[in-house]
């Protein structure tokens, strides 16, 4: 297994990858990979948004428009993704963080598209028309979740040892913050 | 001058927090990104409808995202500033230095500069408010999808430039 991994590493793509001082190598690759979260997480969060209640005046239907644009980014980050595990597959295999953030991905993805069926599915006249289901909105808050974790999971793979942890910690304590000031936010501008 | 930079730009104080608390680079690093989701999440879906993508939306509704946009680039701007300020808790280097010789950080701040005179085009010119009313189906006008879509371009030379700037350290 290890041999078949280090052969990779090995072959030549990801060697010119890893070693060429052309920014066309591993930075642009690593570039590819923020375009790709930035459409994949920023549009599809959008959607979750206006499923749980924010955006109330943005009609629902003309966002399937911007499913294509949200698949391109998943294709993008699947391909810059493997590009960048083969520039170093054991480091990435033997680190727990790492299958946190595949794990993540793979759960994000399966609500996206629940959340994607609930919302866009059925008789595309009546979209815009019909309640949001409990389970999309299950759904949308699932998704988001599982983008933070995600997201946080694959920047700490830069990382080792007990900091990873922490900054989990630290970053749930700043969402929680948001989450409440945001409610605080809005009861403030109703009243 | 640079003597000015140089103080302004090296903040002890964040250099001595982020050596302190082992955690607050990489949450940083985190936020960052976080920030580049809401930006494009807000700015760029913004910037694609006034392009002509989804039209069925009206532009009035699709600007409530542009605060959380906002908020994105507050994001980035805060944690940028901290890599910045705080530079020496992470590499033995001046801010100063860097940001002289950096060919990358330099193309970052200059496509940033460039996204902050786009958007102000898009307000002096009236194509602000020449959006503004456009209900379903409506097309922008020809500037206004120019700006749009020279924003949405500028914001990702940003993020592809901020990406290289570890090359050029």
């Amino acid at each position: 297994m290890w041999e078949f991994l280090a052969s990779i590493e090995n072959s030549a793509f990801p060697t010119w990858v890893r070693e060429t001082s052309s920014i066309f190598g591993y930075y642009t690759v690593l570039a590819s990979h923020t375009f790709g979260m930035a459409f994949l997480v920023g549009l599809s969060s959008v959607v979750a948004a206006r499923a749980l209640g924010l955006f109330p005046d943005m009609p629902l239907s003309p966002m399937q428009k911007f499913v294509p644009l949200i698949m391109v980014g998943f294709w993008v980050n699947l391909v810059s993704g493997l590009i960048l595990i083969s520039l170093s597959p054991k480091n990435f295999f033997t680190n727990w963080d790492f299958w946190l953030k595949m794990a993540a991905i793979v759960c994000a993805i399966v609500a996206a598209r629940s959340l994607r069926a609930s919302v866009f599915g059925g008789d595309p006249a009546t979209i815009d028309k019909r309640p949001i289901s409990a389970s999309a909105k299950t759904s949308a808050v699932a998704m988001l979740a599982f983008w933070l974790v995600a997201v946080t999971a694959g920047r700490l793979t830069a990382y080792a040892g007990w900091v990873r942890e922490e900054t989990a910690v630290a970053v749930v304590v700043f969402t929680v913050v948001a989450l409440v000031a945001h409610e605080v936010w809005v009861r403030v501008a109703a009243t | 001058m640079e003597s000015v930079l140089r103080y302004w730009l090296l903040w002890p104080s964040v250099v001595h927090f982020l050596q302190q608390n082992s955690w607050a680079w990489p949450l940083s690093e985190t936020l960052h990104f976080f920030g580049v989701n809401l930006l494009i999440g807000g700015v760029g879906l913004f910037d694609l409808r006034v392009m002509g993508l989804a039209k069925a939306l009206p532009i009035r509704a699709v600007r409530k995202l542009l605060p959380w946009g906002v908020f994105g680039f507050i994001l980035c701007v805060v944690t940028g500033l901290a890599f910045v300020t705080g530079l020496q808790a992470n590499i033995p280097a001046h801010p100063y230095d860097v940001i002289m010789s950096d060919l990358w950080l330099q193309l970052k701040l200059v496509f940033m500069a460039l996204a902050g005179l786009n958007l102000l085009a898009f307000y002096l010119t009236g194509m602000s408010r020449a959006v503004d009313d456009l209900g379903p189906g409506e097309d922008a006008p020809q500037l206004a999808k120019i700006i749009a879509g020279s924003s949405l371009f500028f914001w990702l030379m940003v993020i592809y430039f901020g990406r290289l700037i570890p090359d050029g350290l």
